[in-house]
């Protein structure tokens, strides 16, 4: 569980993580839809994923170890394949776990 | 008989000019490019200027395939991945051209870690985070850990990293041969283009990009030159405070930048019908074994290095039409390079040489790799670059430095020499194809 949770409200995290995935992928914004796909279509590689997790701590004021991430995916998209299976929304429901709304 | 090898291209992203034409055109009406710095505020600092590269004149992201690979570059490696592009189109080299397995890569590079703005701030402002937790001004490392930890994106040591520029030059271009960089500080450019010649000659590549990024333009580099003593304090007389061989030189202005040269084996070029700059026809790479920053004062150490290089390209000192001096404007440098030319070419020697870093200031790591270029151009466009900000000549720098305008002069030879920290000493030569 977080440590403690974060001041971002629930309503304001889509939005959050949206702009985050554009700001890391170097994508305008309008092409991160809920079900983008961050490594197929977007080009995401391992060391973006280290830079997705740094920023959604630095939004949501909240301290998430590496880790957290890769357990997480690793049970939510158990058997699929990552590159198709890891969008925006996957990432959402991540970053609200994290901030204790999960 | 080893096969000759060729420029067929070049690619600079200079303080004087983007792109050859714009850089020979700058060389040839000797302008400047050292100014007030911009990049951050200097107030108070002994020295406030340098030789930027035009960032309004200057898109990174024309040069970069996706844009997201722009976060993990510094900015020399942006530096470098522009003028390998341009010098890969100057050389009408297309992707179908070259094996990627033959086609290497060859960078001299600064290796002084990161020193972004973005990185410095983080670390400053962690130390402060981590006094004023600890209540007290004692640097206490597990405070400085988390303060750093919260305020430093995790891939800012990926900027750093001194070979990520020939990595993403290879990249960019799809090269997956050799990939070497030279970290040999102000001859890391020279010796860059030096290494990658051997490595055609040894077979390795068909095709090598060779060059040198560096920019040092930020706090902690300018203090650093400054704190040594080596950086001109002409603030008021930002354009003209570089002067090389000048009696009243009081240090080098510190410049960024980047340049790359595409280098072929002859038959290679050949098949393919490429447009040949000019032969690359030798190089060297020797060290004074003396002190650090102090060169043997009776200039052997480079000299070594100048009889080398000729011998390497099977030369003699009467064949060199022109020769692009290190010419730093400290008054070590001019003063021994200039003992160390005699040595080679005799006490009454009448060759011009000039120090194009009167104009484009020292881009320290990618100096060599520019000034070849500027060595390339005046060789393909019959001049001689000129030292400008020359005013008062030096009995000990009695060279003929084509002071203050370009000369119109046809030479098939030139020799350029670069010298740095650790005793360092790298040259190269050039000859009409």
């Amino acid at each position: 569980m977080p440590d403690d949770s974060s001041l971002v409200s629930r309503e304001a995290i889509p939005d959050l993580v949206r702009r985050i995935v554009a700001d890391v992928l170097m994508v305008p914004l309008d092409k991160v839809g809920p079900q983008t796909a961050l490594v197929a279509e977007l080009g995401a590689e391992s060391i973006d994923f280290i830079d997705l997790v740094f920023r959604l701590e630095q939004g949501l004021g909240l301290k998430i170890p590496l880790a957290r991430w890769g357990s997480f995916i690793e049970q939510r998209l158990e058997g699929q394949d990552l590159a198709r299976a890891i969008t925006t929304d996957v990432l959402r429901e991540f970053a609200e776990r994290e901030a204790g709304l999960g | 008989m080893t096969e000759r090898v060729a420029v067929t291209g070049a690619g600079v992203v200079a303080p004087t000019g983007i792109g050859v034409e714009a850089f020979g055109q700058a060389l040839r009406r000797g302008r400047s490019g050292t100014r007030p710095i911009t990049a951050f505020a200097c107030d108070g600092l002994d020295t406030r200027i340098g030789a930027q590269v035009d960032d309004a004149a200057f898109d990174p992201a024309a040069f970069v395939h996706p844009p997201k690979l722009l976060k993990l570059m510094s900015r020399p490696a942006t530096f470098a991945v522009a003028a390998a592009a341009m010098a890969r189109s100057n050389a009408a080299l297309g992707p179908e051209d070259v094996d990627p397995d033959r086609l290497g890569v060859c960078l001299g590079a600064g290796g002084m870690g990161p020193l972004d703005l973005d990185l410095l701030a983080g670390q400053a402002m962690a130390v402060l985070d981590a006094a004023s937790d600890a209540g007290t001004p004692a640097f206490d490392v597990p405070s400085f850990a988390r303060a750093f930890r919260a305020r430093t994106n995790p891939l800012s040591m990926l900027r750093g990293l001194p070979n990520l520029a020939a990595a993403h030059v290879a990249i960019q271009q799809g090269a997956r041969g050799p990939n070497t960089t030279v970290a040999t500080a102000c001859t890391a450019g020279t010796q860059a283009i030096g290494d990658a010649l051997r490595t055609i000659q040894r077979g390795e590549a068909d095709v090598m990009l060779a060059g040198g990024a560096d920019s040092m333009i930020n706090p902690v580099g300018l203090l650093g030159f400054s704190m040594l003593g080596t950086l001109s304090c002409r603030n008021d007389e930002a354009e003209t405070a570089c002067r090389p061989f000048d009696r009243d030189r009081d240090g080098f202005v510190i410049g960024e930048g980047a340049a790359v040269i595409v280098l072929e084996r002859e038959s290679f070029a050949r098949a393919r019908g490429a447009t040949v700059w000019a032969e690359l026809a030798g190089c060297s790479a020797t060290c004074d074994a003396y002190r650090i920053t102090d060169e043997r004062p009776d200039g052997s150490g480079p000299a070594t290095s100048i009889r080398r290089c000729l011998r390497d390209a099977g030369a003699e000192p009467a064949d060199v039409g022109y020769i692009n001096a290190h010419g730093t404007g400290t008054q070590m440098n001019d003063r021994i390079e200039t003992q160390a030319i005699k040595r080679v070419f005799g006490d009454a020697v009448s060759i011009p040489v000039s120090s194009t870093k009167s104009m484009t200031g020292h881009l320290l790591a990618a100096a060599g790799a520019v000034e070849l270029v500027a060595c390339l151009l005046a060789l393909q466009s019959d001049f001689l670059p000129p030292t400008i900000n020359y005013r008062t000549p030096d009995p000990e720098c009695d060279l003929d430095c084509v002071p203050n305008a370009a000369r119109l002069a046809r030479f098939d030879a030139a020799l350029s020499n670069s010298f740095g920290f650790g005793g360092q000493n790298a040259c190269l030569m050039i000859r009409r194809w």
